[in-house]
């Protein structure tokens, strides 16, 4: 049990706000390794008291302007440090056809666990905390999202996918910092669907799944499937998703479709439930989800 | 470690805080400016006891750095009540007995706070999904939630003077 | 029967306190020059200390201290228990620590970084003994001792194989009951440790002056057991222990006793010369306090018409590190089970066995959870099984008005001389739709909807007539001030749930003034009379009592001198209040014009230097009397995640003259909050490896069922019962315990109507829901062999 203290923050290090992208660049430029950015803190402070991180400097998102908003030009373009409770309600509140068919993302932010959370947090944090249970990410994998990284010197942009490399490591380089996160226009006749089941409502899910199908008429034109907590990164059901792509969508294959997505993944037994519990709910998550999203398209 | 100083607005008060950048914005509330009603509960954001409004928004107060809050409006239950006069949101938690050891008292009337300054007629639902990080473990919610839609009624009341009378 | 007070609510008096953020607990508490105090706790469950390394924690400037440097007087933090009963097993700090999370060393240091740093910077070299976490390994042939011996009276007595109490009563001849029986259910049930999680972690502040004193600001349910305790272990003359009561942040009995942190605290500060702040951490507070785990084992035999004829009870208790109150524990499970039945033959056997955990104590019903939850479901069983109405066959067996009753255990005999139980099960199945309710088993598809039902207790107190193995009375002290306001001065705490409000309440509906004219003095050590702890569900019967006796002694004082004044006979003369003079008025109905306020007297009095009109009286009630609740529970789960929805709940409580009826309706809205945790949620697992909690004492594992997984308002119906307790003040008897001992039960045999599974292991988890319903699918094409079998059973039983 020891050495923690959560009634204080023990640990000691300099704190930076920059105020630019190129500032706290520069600032993570300068200290590497020993560095770490903050954005919400709900995870790094928590790390910190459990003394599972410990920077010697943290650098402050909040003042940097550049990495707020939401901007809709094409692609929806996330800015990393904004909170998830300002994301949840521009998804609920502002948008039309084709990007209305995000409904998942709104889903999964709301099952953040409390309000004060969803206010503090911020959906770069979030992903980059890179937690298997992460809620935001399924629904974005199911977006093809990308996120933009950036060094002082340096952008590059990747999929989502290839961003989680094990529980708590990204592919951040020590310098880079998660600026956005664009979602692709999604196809017209698109929808989504997010569910988590956890012990209790404001908890960590004990499997999380976010579908987005596209129909042609009857037929699934597109399909994706993801999950959370049921690997040591969010993941994909690709072959799962396979079996639906030009299918007449039913019940009946809803069913065997979240079968054959439990069948792909690797949950873990651990405090929050048993690999059984897991590969079971998954399951069940995928096949309601993937109904509920159906219904949406019409 | 340096300390650093920073200027805010604390219940409506100007502030300078001189602070070391570990320190808690609980912690700074409440050893140096005695301000002890918002409450250390978990530590780790898990129970809502340390709610208080940051810039108008509800802030866990125990995983916020005091340094990060220069400039920032801080609003913690103690400046609730204005001029000598409960808030409605204080009313009506004392008028349903919504507590019981009352820890958690404040960071409810906080959030409650916070709701109705988001919606001012709230349904149940909307009121238990607001509270849903609010832990007690005394009352079972009922009277909380009871008050919490009594205190939506009674501001609404406050704010129109009846003809009537 | 009409009152001018009772049953009406009023806002409370700690209310502006606590709505505006000002209501001062522990933790709040700052005193000039104060000091913070940490533990060092150890990371091993079961471990012997060889050395500890102070130097580097001394030069940061800290105060340190170490076994070596503490009393080494064993002591039992719960003074309940009269002296030959009470295991002493603990010292102020340890030398060889018996669970994770055990204090070994403390330090006080001006700032908590300082205090943090310093205690980071002590070396401790540890010997590791094998450790275990589970009853059975305790108890095997060449286990370590966890304790080699333990004080009791005064006398150092052995404790083997890790057993650290039995006990066994016995009431008539079971063997010969169960031959009396046409059917034997036998079936063991388990319960799950839970932590209290109150919203304050445990607290202390001491201030030490230059003569030799202290003044304790603790979280505890009882000052005066506290200020002994401290007074025995520091040899402090008791004069010179002044414990405050301050605000508590939820107790549910984690703080009956003196907290294991106060000794720390006062022994840190009597070294430090400052007053020294200890505030546990949640993680520290988790591994502090936990509900005692249970394994019960029952036996019933009845007969064909579903008489019981006898009962045997087995119950195994998981004590951890420290023995607190276990032998008290094997007693009232003892009450718990068996006491509302008619058992003609009874046989119980407790085991109470010492594992290298968190120490166990009481927990919101004492036993009584645990107890119910076995007893309620397997009545439910076998009335099932007799195709009886549980109803019916609880009814039948149950002991009823004027029947001895023993709920505290054996040695504590109570007549039943209130009865709300007919009048709440009536109502209560009324107001679910009992008659209506699915017949078990016979649902199929997605959602399934079941109806259960529990009844239980708890006793209100632990008095008898003849001394028992708990202390169990309480004192009060009133005074009329000169203005006709009155002043209680009373060393019970209120947990929140309005004990004070509601001693207050009986001392104006005695004295027949205004509420708003009655205030609860501080209090502290110095300024009261003793009593023994809130606890039990005594606050209003036995502190409200003891409040009662003084309030009709200064009310003669009144007469008498107001018989003086208006110049009438005393007995002629009645008080009741005037809420326009907002004074009690003194009069005589047949000269109503003769009149005089009790501020008016009061200041008469001060005028003519009659004196004071006040009295103290000390209580001890002779009597322990049930306080019913009835739960009817209907649920829908949802079969392909587990998932339970509580659709309605209907809580029926006897508690008699209701005193305060929002806060009554409070205890049992939250009786059921906290019950639905028990049931479905909460467990705080141990790793067998490391003997660590798996939650590491973080709230982020560590959950309870919050708003979202109660029901909307209108779904939670509480009902009270037509009642009137006549050794009760003004007919009340307690509400607290019972709020909740009933629901897993009720849960479970809710659990039974919706899906046709017995559960018998709490909590019942979504997950484990999903376990059993596919074992059962397993099992579906051999369910008529199943019945069969049971019949087979059953006819060999006859």
């Amino acid at each position: 049990m020891l050495p923690t203290n959560t009634h204080i923050l023990f640990h000691e290090f300099d704190y930076h706000a920059p105020t630019t992208l190129y500032e706290a660049t520069e600032l993570l430029a300068q200290y590497g390794d020993s560095a770490r950015p903050i954005a919400g803190g709900t995870d790094l402070l928590v790390q910190m008291k459990m003394e599972r991180r410990q920077p010697a400097h943290v650098i402050s998102l909040a003042r940097v302007n550049a990495l707020q908003g939401i901007a809709l030009n094409g692609d929806l373009t996330i800015g990393a440090t904004t909170s998830i409770r300002d994301l949840h309600q521009y998804l609920t509140s502002k948008l039309q056809p084709p990007f209305a068919s995000l409904q998942s993302l709104g889903e999964a932010c709301n099952g953040f666990s409390t309000i004060q959370i969803m206010r503090m947090a911020t959906l770069g944090g979030n992903l980059c905390n890179a937690s298997p249970a992460s809620d935001s990410a399924p629904p974005l994998l199911t977006f093809d999202a990308r996120v933009t990284l950036k060094s002082k010197t340096f952008e590059r942009v990747m999929a989502l996918e290839h961003f989680f490399i094990a529980p708590g490591k990204t592919a951040l380089q020590a310098d880079e910092l998660l600026t956005h996160i664009r979602i692709p226009r999604p196809p017209h006749q698109s929808a989504s669907a997010f569910i988590k089941i956890a012990r209790v409502a404001a908890d960590i899910s004990q499997v999380c799944a976010a579908v987005r199908l596209t129909r042609d008429g009857n037929l699934i034109h597109d399909a994706r499937i993801a999950l959370g907590s049921v690997a040591p990164t969010p993941v994909r059901a690709a072959a799962a998703e396979r079996e639906l792509i030009g299918q007449t969508f039913s019940a009946a294959l809803a069913e065997k479709i979240g079968k054959r997505a439990a069948q792909e993944i690797q949950p873990i037994s651990d405090i929050r439930a048993t690999r059984a519990y897991r590969q079971h709910i998954a399951a069940v998550i995928v096949r309601d989800a993937l109904l509920r999203a159906w219904e949406r398209t019409q | 470690m340096h300390k650093k100083t920073i200027h805010l607005t604390l219940n409506g008060e100007a502030r300078e805080w001189s602070v070391y950048p570990n320190e808690l914005l609980l912690n700074v509330l409440r050893e140096q400016e005695y301000l002890t009603g918002t409450k250390y509960g978990c530590g780790i954001g898990e129970c809502g006891a340390c709610t208080l409004h940051l810039d108008g928004a509800p802030t866990l107060s125990c995983l916020t750095l005091a340094i990060a809050c220069d400039g920032a409006d801080i609003l913690t239950i103690e400046g609730l009540a204005r001029d000598g006069k409960l808030d409605a949101t204080q009313q009506a938690f004392l008028e349903h007995s919504a507590f019981q050891c009352g820890f958690c008292t404040s960071d409810m009337i906080m959030m409650t706070r916070a709701l109705l300054n988001e919606n001012a007629q709230p349904s149940e639902a909307q009121v238990r999904d607001y509270l849903r990080g609010n832990l007690c473990r005394c009352t079972g919610y009922a009277s909380i939630v009871r008050a919490a839609l009594d205190a939506a009624a009674l501001e609404k009341q406050r704010a129109e003077p009846s003809a009537a009378s | 029967m009409n009152y001018q007070i009772l049953g009406n609510n009023y806002q409370r008096k700690d209310g502006i306190g606590k709505v505006t953020g000002s209501e001062t607990y522990t933790s709040d508490v700052i005193l000039p020059r104060m000091w913070h105090a940490r533990v060092l706790r150890s990371p091993y469950a079961h471990a012997r200390i060889i050395s500890i390394d102070q130097t580097a924690a001394k030069a940061l400037g800290a105060v340190v201290l170490t076994y070596a440097d503490v009393p080494h007087l064993k002591y039992n933090e719960r003074i309940v228990s009269i002296p030959p009963h009470l295991f002493r097993d603990r010292t102020v700090l340890a030398d060889k620590a018996r669970h994770v999370g055990e204090a070994v060393a403390a330090v006080a240091a001006p700032t908590e970084q300082l205090a943090e740093k310093a205690l980071r910077a002590l070396k401790i070299e540890w010997e590791i003994l094998p450790h275990y976490t589970d009853p059975a390994d305790a108890q095997s042939e060449n286990a370590e001792p966890i304790h080699d011996a333990v004080l009791l009276n005064g006398e150092m007595k052995p404790i083997e194989n890790n057993v650290a109490v039995a006990r066994t009563v016995n009431v008539g001849n079971v063997d010969e009951g169960f031959e009396h029986a046409d059917f034997i259910f036998e079936r063991e049930y388990l319960t799950s440790r839970i932590y209290h999680a109150q919203m304050e972690t445990k607290s202390c502040v001491c201030d030490p002056a230059s003569d030799g004193s202290i003044t304790v600001y603790p979280t505890t349910q009882s000052i005066h057991n506290t200020r002994q305790l401290l007074g025995e272990i520091f040899n402090i003359p008791l004069h010179k222990v002044n414990v405050k009561r301050v605000a508590i942040g939820g107790t549910f009995g984690s703080s009956i006793q003196m907290n294991s942190i106060i000794p720390i605290c006062v022994a840190l500060a009597l070294k430090a010369k400052h007053p020294v702040k200890l505030v546990s951490t949640r993680e520290e507070d988790m591994y502090d306090h936990v509900r005692y785990q249970t394994k019960l084992k029952l036996k019933i035999g009845v007969t064909r018409d579903g008489k019981i004829t006898a009962g045997h009870i087995q119950a195994l208790a998981d004590v951890g590190g420290h023995n607190i109150q276990a032998y008290a524990l094997l007693s009232v499970l003892a009450g718990w089970s068996a006491s509302l039945y008619k058992f003609p033959h009874l046989r119980f056997e407790g085991k109470a066995v010492y594992t290298n955990k968190t120490p166990s104590c009481a927990m919101q019903g004492f036993g009584n959870p645990q107890a119910t939850f076995a007893m309620e479901s397997l009545t439910d069983e076998i009335a099932h099984e007799l195709e009886l109405d549980p109803i019916e066959f609880k009814l039948k067996n149950y002991v009823g008005l004027g029947g001895t009753f023993w709920g505290q255990g054996p040695s504590v005999q109570s007549i039943i001389r209130s009865d709300g139980v007919p009048q709440l099960l009536h109502d209560g199945a009324q107001k679910i739709g009992w008659r209506a309710r699915p017949k078990a088993g016979t649902q199929t598809g997605r959602y399934r909807h079941g109806i259960g039902m529990a009844r239980g207790f708890h006793t209100s107190g632990a008095g008898a007539p003849k001394p028992g193995e708990v202390i169990d009375y309480s004192g009060a002290f009133i005074k009329i001030n000169e203005d006709g306001t009155v002043d209680v001065v009373h060393a019970m705490m209120d947990h929140g749930g309005g004990t004070l409000e509601a001693i207050a309440k009986i001392v104006a509906e005695e004295l027949g003034v205004p509420i708003e004219n009655v205030g609860i003095s501080p209090a502290d050590t110095l300024t009261t009379v003793y009593d023994v702890v809130t606890h039990a569900t005594r606050g209003v019967y036995a502190g409200g009592g003891a409040a009662h006796k003084a309030a009709l002694k200064v009310k003669q004082q009144i007469f008498e001198y107001a018989s003086r004044v208006l110049e009438l006979q005393a007995d002629s003369l009645v008080i009741e209040p005037d809420y326009e003079l907002r004074q009690g008025v003194i009069y005589c109905p047949n000269f109503p014009e003769r009149r005089i306020t009790l501020g008016a007297l009061a200041k008469q009095l001060q005028i003519n230097s009659w004196g004071t009109m006040a009295a103290v009286e000390s209580l001890r009630q002779v009597n322990c009397p049930p306080a019913f609740v009835t739960y009817f529970i209907d649920l829908t789960v949802d079969t392909e995640t587990g998932h339970v929805t509580t659709n309605r709940a209907v809580i029926g409580s006897d508690c008699g003259t209701v005193v305060n009826p929002a806060m009554a309706i409070g205890q049992l809205e939250g009786g059921l909050s906290k019950g639905v945790g028990y049931a479905l949620v909460e467990d705080n697992q141990w790793d067998a490896q490391t003997g660590q909690l798996t939650s590491k004492g973080f709230w982020i594992d560590g959950k309870t069922p919050a708003i979202s997984e109660a029901p909307f308002n209108e779904n939670i119906i509480t009902h009270f019962s037509d009642t009137y307790e006549p050794s009760g003040p003004f007919g009340a008897k307690g509400i607290g315990e019972a709020a909740t001992n009933p629901c897993a039960a009720a849960y479970a045999n809710a659990l039974y109507n919706a899906l046709g599974i017995r559960f018998t292991e709490l909590p019942i988890t979504a997950e484990k829901i999903l376990r059993a319903l596919n074992a059962e699918e397993n099992r579906e094409a051999r369910v008529e062999m199943r019945e069969m079998e049971a019949m087979a059973v059953m006819q060999a039983a006859e």
